[in-house]
């Protein structure tokens, strides 16, 4: 009797375990004290360099980062740099690693060189490109105290990017939108059967959308609000609005549920879409659907009776990491690469990091010229990178969404923003 | 007398003894699944238990203890409350499809015709296939633009159906993939059932003119309990912790409306950057998931005990 109620209590302590376990699997932290690097100590020619590029396998920067690669392992004989490319989940198994200790030596820091890795990465601002960094960067890569801590080999500026022949072909003339109305009136010429005025990849690329259209949105002093920790919720739900109204009023591409990244590049690249919102990434995308396609972008309309203006920041970065074995290798690796800096930026068809660099933006270059060179159109920053903390791109993801498939109000969606702002405000304070 | 006596009980110790050494070298063989299951099982486990107490953000070293905030935020997050009402939708509507289909093919493929163990194989196929692909083949299918579904739809003559667009749609989906991934288990589970059960119950509830659904109704039945009591408990569980299947199909969306609390600890964790919280919703599926373990063992046992 005594047996039989051990095995019964052993029984339950098992399933107690293994359902918690199960349930919890994916919540712990390792606190392992696992190295990184396996060359020998800084300055020994013996060093292997793993560099998480952040960057797919077949991505144009990709392979220019490999002949690079190959060309410093020929100059520096016992040096080999591991290149890994990203996967589609970078960004949590980046944060996986930090958690573990287990850093790579380089990595690509997308964005996010100050805010989310900064405690982890090297102060770089005593290297020779360190000075060169293009002045529109600083407000998200130089902190206060003048620490950088990542390498920008390109810079992500872009606005409202459009498929010129749709345009052409509806008599609009995207340099003539000065509003949003402008920009309703420009949709509805080009809304046909076969033609979705605004196209987005669904809920992930949602957010894309909504990060370009709330600068304007917002004034300077709801800006300070907002660094101040206030959400201002009049401003947020401002820009949800704007983009309810599209969803309304029938603009926005019908499969938008289901639609991919590589979706929007193809309906960009075959005439489906006439207008997007997105990085500078999908012109690259774009082309490689259709290299004949005519694209240029133009600046966002302001609802705040502020100018026009372009959405830029740090795209590709490269950090190395202060616990690294091999810290002198990776940093003159890196210092390699910004030397490079021209190749790396051309290759992504983006404009350089650094002011070293000299730019090569192909189909895109007039459009660059007209309105970032001759029009000196302002450059704001990523909204979420500056104003919101870090971990709510999540949020601005499913508010967005909420809204475009109407499963909440714009006010119900944007207290919903309030809540995780005031929530993650609170954890970084 | 007294001899044979000693010599028995010299038998029977020298056995408990061979016995007691051999109890202890099995005992010895578990040890490196015990350390495998600490490692990978209970420390986790604890360390998550640890975690629902910080604020920490899942990467940085930083964190701070918090007390039970994590656990109160739970009763007021209407995320939170969608999602565990998703993902009881998931585990009961998955488990009862699931027993459905899984009887209707157990019955069906027990009987004895050619190509009878091909059929089994096609239905257990999927439960072999990894819910990823099975949830990338179903999104390729339901597409908007390409996918199978809406073509047939557009070739009958009708419009393109955004199928995930309505998060009453999508949750309904999402379960209908499900059970069809898993009845094969339930088939598998019952047609064993089915097999145990001796044939003259059968032909004695023939001779006393029972017809084929009073030999269903009360000599199968009541004789698949312990199928009945296997099958529910394992689909219950696996609904009530689906993951792939949405994070391919809607990653949670429109909005928040398709998250199971599994994805929303995803969600949670590594996109919102908020461990603490996450963690703190693991503990709520663990004690949820664990009672209702123990409440349909015990109402499924005395079925059993009554049968």
């Amino acid at each position: 009797m005594k047996s039989g109620k051990t095995m019964r209590s052993v029984k339950t302590a098992s399933v107690v375990a293994l359902v918690g376990a199960l349930a919890l699997a994916g919540c712990s932290s390792d606190d392992g004290d696992a190295g990184s690097g396996s060359g020998e100590s800084s300055g020994s020619v013996d060093a292997t360099i793993e560099f998480q590029t952040g960057l797919a396998v077949d991505d144009t920067e990709a392979q220019a980062l490999k002949e690079l690669a190959a060309q410093y392992e020929a100059d520096h004989e016992g040096v080999t740099i591991d290149l890994v490319p990203a996967g589609e989940d970078y960004e949590a198994n980046m944060k996986v690693r930090l958690a573990a200790d287990d850093a790579p030596d380089i990595w690509n820091t997308h964005g996010w060189s100050v805010l989310r890795y900064g405690e982890f990465l090297l102060p770089l601002q005593d290297q020779p490109w360190a000075d060169d960094v293009i002045p529109s960067l600083e407000t998200t890569m130089v902190t206060a105290d003048g620490e950088i801590f990542a390498m920008p080999t390109n810079i992500d500026i872009s606005g409202i990017i459009y498929n010129a022949d749709v345009l052409k072909d509806a008599g609009v003339d995207p340099a003539g939108i000065d509003s949003w109305d402008d920009f309703a009136a420009a949709a509805d010429k080009v809304n046909s059967d076969t033609v979705s005025p605004v196209y987005i990849g669904g809920k992930p690329l949602s957010a894309a959308v909504a990060d370009r259209v709330v600068s304007g949105t917002f004034n300077d002093n709801q800006l300070t609000e907002m660094t101040d920790g206030t959400f201002v919720s009049s401003a947020y739900q401002e820009m949800l609005d704007i983009i309810h109204s599209w969803g309304e009023a029938g603009y926005i591409n019908p499969d938008y549920s289901s639609a991919s990244r590589d979706d929007m590049a193809k309906a960009l690249a075959q005439g489906q879409a006439a207008f997007e919102f997105g990085p500078s990434l999908l012109f690259d995308n774009a082309l490689s659907f259709n290299p004949d396609v005519n694209l240029g972008f133009i600046p966002m309309p302001s609802n705040t009776g502020g100018p026009k203006y372009l959405v830029g920041g740090e795209r590709t970065a490269f950090g190395v990491s202060k616990s690294s074995e091999n810290t002198e290798v990776a940093t003159d690796f890196v210092n390699f690469l910004a030397e490079n800096v021209t190749d790396l930026a051309a290759a992504s068809s983006s404009p350089p990091g650094l002011t070293t660099g000299t730019m090569d933006l192909g189909p895109i270059q007039p459009s660059f010229d007209e309105w970032v060179t001759e029009a000196n159109t302002p450059v704001v920053p990523y909204f979420d990178r500056v104003y919101l903390p870090n971990g709510s791109w999540d949020a601005m993801q499913v508010t967005t969404d909420s809204v475009i498939t109407e499963q909440a109000s714009t006010a119900d969606a944007t207290e919903q923003m309030k809540t995780t702002f005031d929530n993650l405000y609170g954890q970084t304070k | 007398m007294a001899t044979t006596r000693l010599k028995t009980t010299q038998r029977t110790r020298g056995y408990r003894a061979k016995t007691h050494r051999g109890s202890g070298l099995i005992n010895l063989l578990y040890i490196p699944a015990l350390i495998l299951f600490a490692i990978f099982m209970v420390y986790p486990l604890v360390s998550g238990i640890g975690l629902a107490f910080t604020d920490w953000n899942g990467y940085s070293a930083a964190r701070s203890f918090v007390g039970f905030d994590n656990f109160s935020r739970l009763f007021t997050d209407p995320v939170f409350g969608q999602s565990l009402v998703n993902t009881f939708i998931y585990g009961v509507g998955s488990m009862i499809l699931q027993q459905i289909f899984g009887l209707g093919l157990a019955l069906a493929l027990d009987r004895k015709f050619r190509g009878r163990t091909t059929a089994r194989a096609i239905v257990y196929l999927p439960v072999l296939v990894s819910p990823v692909i099975m949830g990338t083949m179903y999104y390729l299918l339901l597409q908007y633009n390409d996918g199978a579904f809406n073509e047939i739809v557009v070739a009958l003559g009708g419009d393109r159906v955004a199928w995930f667009a309505d998060s009453g749609n999508a949750v309904a989906i999402i379960v209908a993939i499900n059970s069809l991934q898993f009845m094969g288990i339930s088939m598998i589970i019952y047609l064993a059932g089915l097999q145990s059960i001796p044939e003259m119950y059968y032909e004695a509830a023939s001779l006393d003119g029972a017809s084929t659904w009073h030999k269903f109704r009360y000599v199968t039945v009541p004789l698949l309990q312990p199928a009945f009591a296997t099958s529910i408990v394992l689909n219950l569980i696996g609904g009530l912790k689906l993951f792939d299947i949405i994070k391919i199909l809607t990653n949670g969306g429109p909005g928040y409306s398709t998250n199971s609390v599994s994805t929303l600890i995803s969600i949670t964790y590594f996109d919102n950057q908020n461990a603490g919280y996450a963690s703190a919703m693991g503990v709520a599926l663990f004690v949820i998931i664990l009672a209702v373990t123990l409440v349909m063992n015990k109402m499924l046992g005395r079925k059993q005990l009554e049968a």
